[in-house]
């Protein structure tokens, strides 16, 4: 934080940077030939003195120092910015093949000393200049320039690598130091199939440093820088590419006036690259929780909310971070419980890429809700990458998250819970149901009971039953029928012999014997002939049961009137032989008309 | 002299209870996740002449998790066969049966076959059986009320219950009798090679009709010598040779 505000401080006022800040360098070509002349150059952005220089027992010094001085002014929004370079140039001229360091140089300002920068030089054997063959320069075509000169080559910053391992690939342009190359043509960059790539950003114009290669010095300019991850296992070969270059040729003199009005032309030259191939090696095999990443890991992992209720949504952050394929990992598997909502991860980056490869972040989240309270485990996070430094696979995990989820709002969990209890059973997975395990009808194979002869004997046996059931039945209900009719059949004689009895009676006057005698004569009578006991029959039930049988509405009357007046005469007898006489008569004459009446 | 009866009970019986002894422990291997023991032991009890419908569905559990998805479906076929109408049964047959390449399309049939099978495969032959004679003495009972009660309302109504009575168990002696020969006749095979071309004629040198593969099951309709004639659930028709086939 300070030092971004520091830093603002700095941009805003830059003239801080003017009275404290001085910048002393040295700078110089980093390869040259024996024999030739090169500047050895130091910047200052004060005025200063006393310039120490470094051993330069190695060079020549030809010439120098020679001084000079730039100043600017600039206006921008009202703030004036003024700056002095001052520099100093030595010419130098290499004795000796060899790399060579040159220790800084030291310089005084306002007293203080400054020690600049140190260098490497490369000195390599100078060539004798080859006199170029001008004569009959083609017209318009190509240009006349040899393949040692110029050419163009795809630099792997290393032969053999693992599957997904990042590696760069720069393009590189080596020239001749002195071929004026103006500008590119039909620029067929290399495609790199079987790769995942990833461009560098580079700046549009293309500077060129110096550089040694095969023992010769090129001007050398990066054309384009990717970071590549092999996708694909063996031999992969970057195949070659080309493009033209437009070199500004000098037309050969024909007079003498020519050299000093020379004509020049811009001839065009195709190059084309060699092919190059690289090693890839397959991933040895991968653990559980390996989900592409290969390179130099660390995870790491947030939960948004540790108590919530029902229904809240909750974020699971993972975060990658480090250097590799970042792009190309999935995201990790998290075992989450079943009845959680949850919803396709999402992913985002944050990703550099630089000549040292793709680093960065890349986050995941895990969004979820929780539908019933209880307390749950958001399990571990196993993040498993492949290391190529050390050929081996390495598992970071992420902590465990206890989560608590309580009932949420009533209302809420009112609407939203309707619709969601009914959740269909989820099939996680299908198989067969168990084994039964209550053995008790073990049979003989093929045996049914259906069809044997027990079987059809049942039904005979029951139709058997049956029938004897039935005769035993049918003969006691006939016994029974001639016991009534017996007794039918005898009524009408006891009556008679028990009216005899009272006419007995009558002549003897006993009266209460006679009267009694009547009455048992007709209980007796309607007991036999009605099939009712003696004990409960009764006036009313014998007049009810005698209507049952159509006996005439006349007799039922007589009948009645005898039994009143025999149970009247028994508790209060009255009346004379006459009375009692003309009951008899009464009596045995209901007797007879009953006789014939119920008889049916 | 009663020494010599127990003796021969116990041994009448011994067997019975060594059978099953043989499928507790064959479960418990099953359970075990043993599944090779225990078929191997189901087995045995099935070649002593002894069979259930839990034997024949144990069994085919068995060889569906060691992978003989023919065997799991002919033993659950055989299953099904003697007790038609129960649930685990038939889930574990269709689950096998989703592991059969060929898939045979069923011909639709009419409703009434359709409901009459329903009802037939309700139950076992036995339990038909059982039906039809429960049925028969409450007929019977009806009978006699018919004939010996006074009161018309209790003779009309144990008339009306006769009738129904005997009318039941005449259909569930018929339906038992329609089971116990499916039972015995077994004219259902399911095929064990595992892809078998069917012939139009009972040679070598027939025309190849169609192409089936193993677990699919068929009707035999027809043999001769080695060659039997089979009919698809979805009406082809064709011959075969009986070693690529086991009857269910």
């Amino acid at each position: 934080m300070i030092k971004q505000l520091l830093a603002l401080l700095f941009i805003l006022n830059p003239a801080v940077i003017f009275a404290d800040g001085v910048t002393f360098e040295m700078s110089a070509p980093n390869a040259v030939e024996t024999g030739q002349q090169f500047r050895l150059s130091f910047s200052l952005n004060k005025e200063g003195g006393n310039l120490r220089l470094p051993d330069l027992s190695n060079f020549e010094i030809l010439m120098g120092p020679s001084k000079s001085e730039s100043s600017s002014t600039q206006i921008i929004n009202g703030q004036v910015t003024h700056s002095v370079t001052y520099s100093y140039i030595y010419i130098l001229r290499a004795k000796n093949e060899g790399t060579f360091e040159i220790r800084p140089a030291t310089i005084e300002v306002d007293g203080a000393v400054y020690e600049s920068n140190s260098l490497k030089i490369q000195v390599v054997k100078g060539r004798t200049p080859q006199q170029p063959q001008q004569d009959n320069p083609p017209e318009g075509g190509a240009a006349d320039v040899g393949k040692e000169d110029l050419f163009v080559r795809v630099a792997l910053s290393k032969s053999s690598v693992y599957r997904g391992e990042q590696l760069l690939a720069t393009v590189k342009l080596y020239a001749e130091p002195d071929l004026p190359i103006q500008g590119f043509e039909e620029v067929n960059l290399p495609e790199y199939e079987g790769f995942y790539s990833q461009d560098i950003d580079m700046p549009q114009q293309i500077s060129f440093t110096r550089e040694v290669y095969n023992d010769r010095i090129y001007k050398v300019g990066v054309l384009k820088k990717t970071i590549l991850f092999p996708q694909q296992n063996g031999t992969i070969t970057i195949n070659p590419f080309s493009l033209t270059c437009l070199v500004r040729q000098q037309v050969g003199p024909r007079s003498f006036f020519d050299d000093f009005f020379s004509s020049y032309r811009t001839a065009r030259a195709r190059i084309t690259s060699e092919p190059v191939s690289l090693q890839v090696r397959d991933l040895p095999s991968a653990p559980a929780g390996f989900t592409g990443a290969v390179g130099n890991f660390s995870v790491n992992a947030s939960l948004s909310n540790t108590h919530v209720s029902t229904n809240d949504a909750v974020t699971l952050e993972v975060k990658v971070n480090g250097s590799g394929n970042i792009r190309l990992i999935r995201n990790p598997e998290l075992e989450l419980p079943s009845d959680f909502e949850v919803y396709d991860p999402r992913s985002t980056e944050n990703i550099r890429t630089t000549d040292n490869g793709m680093s960065g972040t890349k986050t995941f989240e895990y969004l979820f809700q929780p539908r019933f309270e209880g307390d749950y485990t958001i399990p571990q996070i196993h993040f498993s990458y492949f290391n190529p430094a050390s050929g081996q696979f390495v598992t970071k995990s992420t902590p465990e998250f206890e989560l608590h989820v309580s009932k949420g709002d009533e209302e809420q969990s009112a609407t939203v819970v309707s619709s969601l209890r009914k959740e269909d059973v989820q099939l996680i997975g299908q198989d067969i149901r168990f084994i039964k395990q209550n053995h008790t009808k073990l049979r003989q194979r093929g045996y049914t009971f259906f069809g044997t002869t027990g079987f059809y004997a049942m039904y005979g046996g029951g139709a058997l039953a049956f029938l004897i059931v039935f005769m035993v039945y049918r003969k006691k209900a006939r016994e029974n029928a001639n016991l009534v009719l017996m007794r039918n059949k005898k009524a009408n004689r006891i009556a008679k012999k028990r009216l005899k009895e009272a006419a007995g009676f009558m002549k003897n006057n006993q009266d209460e014997q006679f009267y009694e005698s009547i009455l048992k004569a007709f209980w007796g009578y309607l007991s036999d002939k009605l099939g009712i006991e003696v004990a409960i029959l009764n006036r009313e039930r014998a007049v009810e049961e005698l209507n049952n049988r159509k006996v005439t509405r006349a007799l039922i009357d007589d009948f009645v009137k005898v039994i009143e007046q025999c149970e009247f005469a028994r508790y209060a007898p009255s009346g004379g032989s006459k009375a009692r006489h003309d009951l008899y008569k009464q009596a045995a004459s209901v007797m007879s008309k009953m006789e014939s009446q119920i008889k049916r | 002299m009663r020494i010599v009866h127990t003796i021969l009970g116990i041994v009448l019986i011994l067997p019975v209870f060594g059978q099953i002894d043989k499928m507790k422990t064959a479960d418990s291997l099953y359970t075990a996740e043993k599944y090779q023991e225990a078929v191997a032991l189901y087995e045995e009890v099935l070649q002593e002449g002894k069979e259930s419908a839990e034997l024949y569905f144990n069994l085919g559990n068995a060889y569906f998790k060691t992978g003989d998805i023919n065997h799991a479906i002919l033993n659950f076929e055989r299953a099904r066969l003697l007790d038609p109408n129960d649930e685990d049964i038939a889930f574990n047959l269709q689950v096998a049966n989703q592991y059969v390449v060929t898939s045979v399309e069923p011909l639709p049939q009419p409703f009434f076959a359709r409901w009459s099978n329903a009802v037939i495969n309700l139950n076992s032959a036995d339990s038909w059986g059982r039906i039809s004679l429960i049925a028969f003495f409450c007929f019977l009972v009806f009978l006699g009320l018919f004939l010996f009660a006074k009161s018309a309302g209790i003779k009309r109504f144990s008339f009306i219950l006769g009738i129904l009575s005997i009318v039941i168990s005449l259909f569930a002696f018929s339906f038992a009798s329609k089971q116990q020969s499916k039972i015995r006749n077994r004219n259902h095979a399911i095929v064990f090679c595992p892809r078998v071309t069917v012939k139009s004629s009972p040679s070598e040198n027939g025309t190849d009709l169609f192409l089936i593969y193993e677990g699919v099951k068929v009707e035999i309709t027809d043999s001769l010598d080695v060659w039997k004639e089979v009919k698809l659930l979805d009406g082809n028709l064709g011959w075969l040779k009986d070693s690529c086939i086991v009857r269910i």
